[in-house]
């Protein structure tokens, strides 16, 4: 058995962290499922655990240059209703799990937990947001795109937490999120969407196209999106099947309990054409 | 009291109800005893072989190790067909199948103990394949081959239904220990009191007055706790008697998805025979179910799939024949409507796939052939009381505008849909079963005090018969609600009044209730303690020949309608329920506040079961194991629903009442999946009909 | 083992116990409190929701070590007050329940809407209550229920 600390400041948590390989348990929505044990049991827990949802430090959501930050500890439904976070990524809160969870869980959670599911993290690679990862000895700044590097797998150093997600500014004059699940609430995406861009002067200035629940992780294509910038509209409108097909060369659907391959990859092309033929 | 203007003028308030808002209700998993252990399960893992050896570790003091050796009585729990061993001894049969209880005082020395035994089998090939029919059943009406040659066209349809789960709130668990006078007491989560008492009896050769069974509050059944219980009962007790301490096992959410019982997967195919003038002969009916590894109650689904395998239609001529398979999975048994969602989706389907083979009207056709009284049944027996559908059908239809809706939303690239669904349900068990095997009584002791208690087996596991029945025999002597009493059944003093299933509670205990009270009221005399035994007597001119499966199947049948309206997403294949609309004859209505908690429960069942419910068996293992992975509509899958009860008062009823507790599920899947059909412009010949199979179906064009 | 202190149905209460342990366990075996129920042990089902600083979450879920310094209440707790009075009588005049196994959760889950939202819409009620599932009731006499105790309540949960 081992440790289970509760630290009562960041600095007590990170000093913890420097010295012992650890769970680290935010809410607990993710984690305390994976490590469920017989009703009436304690999880089974094989590493240190550190607690950090009562860090108050780490609760907060503020501006900073235009950007947003929330700290750790920021529970989903509380995002969900601060008047500053970007609308898509409400969006995306509105649909996921349900209110009892979000109640309690968090952001890092969804980051770290590293789903290929995960539905914050395709909202956070659409805006190239950040996890700021911070140890005793200091902290670094990495995109979630980065961070994210497969199936429960991140690059987090054993002696570093998510202290917060930072969501950039950006000028997208449209921004959308769109999640196929299994019914309207609880359900684990089949397929996840989010698209942005701007246009300016009748072409694309800028465009992001995410993907979840289609590859190991959520997923970007940066040529793709390299190849869009500066298509006039009407370049764009004769070339949509061409992208379509495109991206459906970029994911990689499997069959699982949920779902099948066909199906997602259909979904998925279904999803990006639409948004393609709606871009104005 | 808060002012506002009751809905429901005429209910009852629930008598259970005040403890289940506030959390007092005492279900199973919140019952402790002093010195109470708890068991876990030694399950296979294998779909079948032999077992060759089992190595038992040494087991701490205070642990034990239960199997087959330690059963007193016979090795088989006693279900309708009795050959479901309690322990497997050596042959198994099925992946989860128990081989023996680990009994404990903690939890996690008992887990750590199943880990470390290790079982050696001689594995055999599985059978998945529906290939080994062991329950077969057939009859006929009319004259077929006559149908036939004069038959000018035929048409032919296969459909198929898949599992699904019951998925109650309260997951299965029993508490087992010695009372005050030593009997072997069970308190559970079951439907069935006194089927749990013979279970017990017959595996640990108790005799009746040495084994007693306790109701406790239940959290949901819709069959799943019908048989299931029996087999749990007869684990424990046998653990029970070894160990001679109080012994709980309530199963975790994962254990009851992957190893208790579900709904028969079921393939039917149907071919009607059709006349130069549009009219359908005669139909070939071909059911098949997959029973998983034993056969349990199966016989008798089979003979509820064939016998409404015409469902509300009038067919001249018909050959239908079952049959139930075996497989090495998780036995199948009851769950709500207990055969006839499978063939009565699979009808309602075909008459609509028939109409467009012969290009008309689908309500043409089905008004054309639908029964009224008089007309002779599927089984060659005959509708003796009146038949409302008419009115249901029309009361239905200006509910929901359905006229100009299926024309708008015929046409092409409109992505809405309209279903509407006819069904019937018989009420009671098959035939004579009620007269020549259940044999129902009921008792009512009035006391000094003028206080009535009511003595039935009857669970009330949500659907609110503790609040009817007694509403039946408060109304029937005429004293106040108050007056009466009816607890939970113990089968220490209760009388077998049958099963709590096949929508029987009402028809057919109530009516007991029914007339016990009326007796009563003749004899009553204040001040004096009284007692009313009622034995069920069946309508005489109900007559059935099992063998033959001829004559009159149920003594009576409640009848509904359900339309369904849809919206479908091209981009996702997704379908949006958005309004639901249903009439109902039951006979007449016991309690209305009641009635519509059962018809809004049972309808959105039905519906998940068509196109949102989803348990994959893959080598013998269900895929699902979670809450999270099989899906049942939540709060946001739900839309408005709209429903209506007609009078039709059964004479041989509590006031007319008939039975509903199934017939509610029944009509929801072919009411969405012919939406969906009416939506997507393709026809649907299976459910679950998910956004995946929508997808195929699109892109294969069946048309 | 650490000590937690917390607040529990208006009592504080300062314990040892494995701050991994869950809270619907301390609840259930340690405090013997029955009302939390356990339908799933996944979040799934929402019968083990109790209300955290006036909010709805899945004690299958927390570990005790979230709860320090918080403010929990079952429904052995709730059903003292007005509100859940309110709750009460409107479940029983809609029919809310049937088997009763997620009417604890369902009242939970709706006091915690109603505290936030005391005239919420229907698709709002639904959204809320998404996270708990019936089998029995097809949810509508529920939403009936919370509908009907916004009204008749309604002032109850303004003022907070």
């Amino acid at each position: 058995m081992g440790e289970k600390v509760i630290p009562s400041s960041l600095a007590e948590a990170l000093d913890f962290l420097s010295t012992h390989d650890c769970n680290i348990v935010a809410g607990g929505s993710d984690i305390m499922l994976q490590k469920k044990n017989t009703a009436g049991l304690l999880p089974r827990f094989d590493k240190d655990v550190l607690f950090i949802s009562n860090l108050r430090e780490l609760h907060y959501e503020r501006k900073e240059d235009d950007s947003v930050h929330i700290g750790a500890t920021m529970t989903l439904e509380e995002i969900l209703d601060h008047t500053i976070t970007p609308q898509v990524l409400k969006d995306c809160l509105s649909e996921l799990a349900s209110s009892n969870i979000r109640h309690f869980a968090t952001l890092p959670g969804n980051i770290a937990n590293a789903s290929p599911a995960g539905d914050t993290i395709v909202v956070e690679i659409l805006l190239d947001a950040m996890v700021k990862l911070t140890s005793k000895t200091g902290s670094r700044y990495v995109k979630v795109e980065d961070f994210v590097k497969g199936v429960r797998k991140i690059d987090l150093h054993n002696d570093e937490l998510i202290e917060e997600v930072i969501y950039p500014s950006n000028d997208y004059d449209v921004i959308k999120w769109f999640k196929v699940g299994s019914r309207k609430a609880e359900s684990i995406s089949k397929v996840s969407f989010a698209g942005a861009y701007k246009i300016e002067g009748g072409k694309i200035k800028s465009i992001s196209i995410a993907f979840g629940s289609v590859f190991m992780k959520a997923i970007r294509s940066h040529e793709l999106e390299k190849e869009l910038i500066g298509m006039s509209l009407k370049e764009l409108s004769s070339s949509i099947e061409e992208f379509v097909s495109k991206y459906s060369n970029v994911i990689s659907p499997i069959d699982d309990q949920r779902s099948n391959k066909t199906y997602r990859r259909n979904v998925a092309e279904n999803i990006v054409r639409e948004f393609l033929k709606e871009i104005k | 009291m808060l002012a506002y203007k009751s809905k429901y003028p005429t209910s009852t308030p629930k008598v259970d109800q005040e403890i289940k808002v506030k959390g007092e209700a005492k279900y199973t998993d919140d019952i402790s005893m002093p010195g109470m252990l708890f068991a876990r399960s030694l399950r296979s893992n294998i779909c079948r072989g032999e077992i060759v050896n089992v190595n038992v570790p040494k087991l701490p003091d205070g642990y034990f190790y239960v199997d087959s050796k330690d059963i007193k009585g016979e090795n088989v729990t006693n279900i309708i067909f009795s050959d479901w061993p309690v322990f497997a001894e050596k042959k198994i049969n099925f992946f989860g199948e128990t081989i023996a209880l680990i009994v404990g005082p903690d939890k996690r020395v008992i887990d750590q103990i199943i880990k470390e035994i290790v079982v050696e089998y001689k594995e055999e090939t599985p059978v998945f394949e529906l290939s080994q029919s062991y329950i077969h059943k057939s009859f006929t009406k009319g004259n077929l081959e006559e149908a036939k040659k004069k038959a000018v066209k035929v048409v032919e349809e296969e459909y198929s239904t898949g599992y699904q789960e019951q998925a109650y709130l309260e997951p299965q668990g029993m508490l087992v220990y010695f009372d005050e006078e030593n009997k072997l007491t069970c308190i559970g989560s079951m439907q069935c009191p006194w089927y749990v008492h013979r279970a017990v009896m017959r595996a640990c050769a108790l005799n009746n007055e040495q084994v007693r069974v306790i109701q406790p509050a239940v959290g949901g059944a819709f069959g799943g706790k019908e048989h299931y219980p029996s087999l749990i009962g007869a684990e424990l007790a046998t653990a029970l008697i070894k160990i001679k301490k109080p012994i709980k096992m309530c199963f975790e959410r994962t254990e009851d998805l992957m190893f208790s019982t579900k709904r028969h997967p079921s393939l039917s195919k149907y071919i009607a025979y059709i006349d130069k003038d549009n009219n359908i002969l005669g139909m070939d009916v071909s059911v098949k179910l997959n029973g998983g590894a034993y056969k349990g109650c199966s016989g008798v689904v089979l003979s509820r799939a064939l016998i409404a395998s015409a469902n509300v239609y009038r067919i001249p001529s018909l050959n239908v024949v079952g049959d139930v398979y075996m497989t090495n999975t998780v036995p199948t048994a009851a769950f709500r409507g207990f055969g006839s969602p499978q063939t009565i989706f699979a009808m309602e389907m075909f008459i609509h796939h028939i109409a467009k083979a012969l290009n008309i009207d689908p309500l043409e056709l089905r008004m054309k052939y639908l029964v009224k009284k008089g007309d002779i049944t599927t089984n060659s027996g005959e509708f003796h009381d009146p038949i409302i559908m008419p009115e249901l059908i029309e009361e239905a239809m200006k509910m929901s505008d359905y006229k100009r809706k299926i024309v708008e939303y015929s046409k092409p690239g409109c992505n809405k849909g309209i279903g509407m669904s006819f069904f019937l349900h018989g009420c009671g068990f098959t035939g004579n079963g009620e007269s020549d095997i259940i044999k129902a009584k009921v008792r009512l002791n009035k006391d000094e005090n003028n206080i009535v208690r009511v003595y039935a087996s009857s669970v009330d596991m949500g659907q609110g018969n503790k609040t009817t029945l007694k509403r039946i025999v408060a109304k029937n002597l005429d004293i106040p609600n108050e007056q009466v009493i009816f607890d939970n059944p113990d089968t220490s003093v209760v009388p077998d009044s049958g099963p709590t299933a096949a929508s029987r509670t009402i028809i057919i205990v109530g009516f007991l209730m029914e007339k016990a009270a009326k007796n009563l009221k003749q004899i009553w005399e204040d001040g004096k303690k009284q007692e009313i035994i009622e034995p069920y007597v069946g309508p005489s001119y109900i007559h059935w020949d099992e063998e033959k499966m001829q004559g009159d199947a149920y003594p009576s049948y409640s009848w509904g309608v359900n339309i369904v309206e849809v919206e479908f997403d091209p981009i996702s294949y997704q379908i949006d329920v958005k309004h639901i609309w249903s009439t109902y004859d039951v006979g007449r209505v016991v309690d209305e506040r009641i009635a519509i908690g059962q018809a809004d429960g049972g309808i959105i069942q039905g519906i998940g079961y068509g196109y949102m419910e989803n348990m994959n068996c893959r080598a013998g293992k269900f895929v699902q194991k979670s809450l999270g992975d099989y899906i049942v509509p939540t709060s946001m899958d739900v839309p408005l629903m709209e429903t209506k009860f007609i009078d039709n008062p059964f004479i041989y009823g509590a006031n007319g009442a008939k039975g509903m507790g199934e017939l509610t599920l029944v009509g929801g899947a072919p009411a969405v999946a012919l939406a969906i059909e009416n939506a997507i412009g393709v026809k649907v010949n299976d459910i679950p009909c998910s956004p995946e199979y929508i997808m195929e179906r699109i892109k294969n064009g069946k048309n | 083992m650490a000590r937690i202190n917390f607040i529990l149905n208006h009592q504080a209460l300062s314990i040892d116990v494995d701050p991994s342990k869950r809270l619907l366990d301390f609840i259930r075996d340690d405090m013997h409190l029955s009302g939390t129920k356990e339908g799933c042990g996944e979040g799934s089902c929402g019968a083990c929701v109790v209300l955290m600083d006036g909010y709805s979450v899945n004690s299958c879920l927390i570990p005790m070590a979230n709860v320090v310094g918080h403010e929990i209440i079952t429904i052995d707790g709730f059903k003292k007050t007005e509100e859940f009075k309110v709750l009460s009588e409107a479940f029983a005049e809609e029919g809310g329940s049937q088997c009763g196994f997620c009417t604890p959760g369902m009242i939970i889950a709706s006091q915690s809407l109603l505290s936030h939202n005391p005239h919420p819409s229907e698709e709002e009620i639904r959204h809320a209550l998404a996270g708990n599932l019936c089998r029995c009731t097809g949810y509508q006499a529920i939403i009936h229920a919370v509908q009907l105790a916004s009204k008749i309540g309604g002032k109850l949960w303004e003022k907070k």
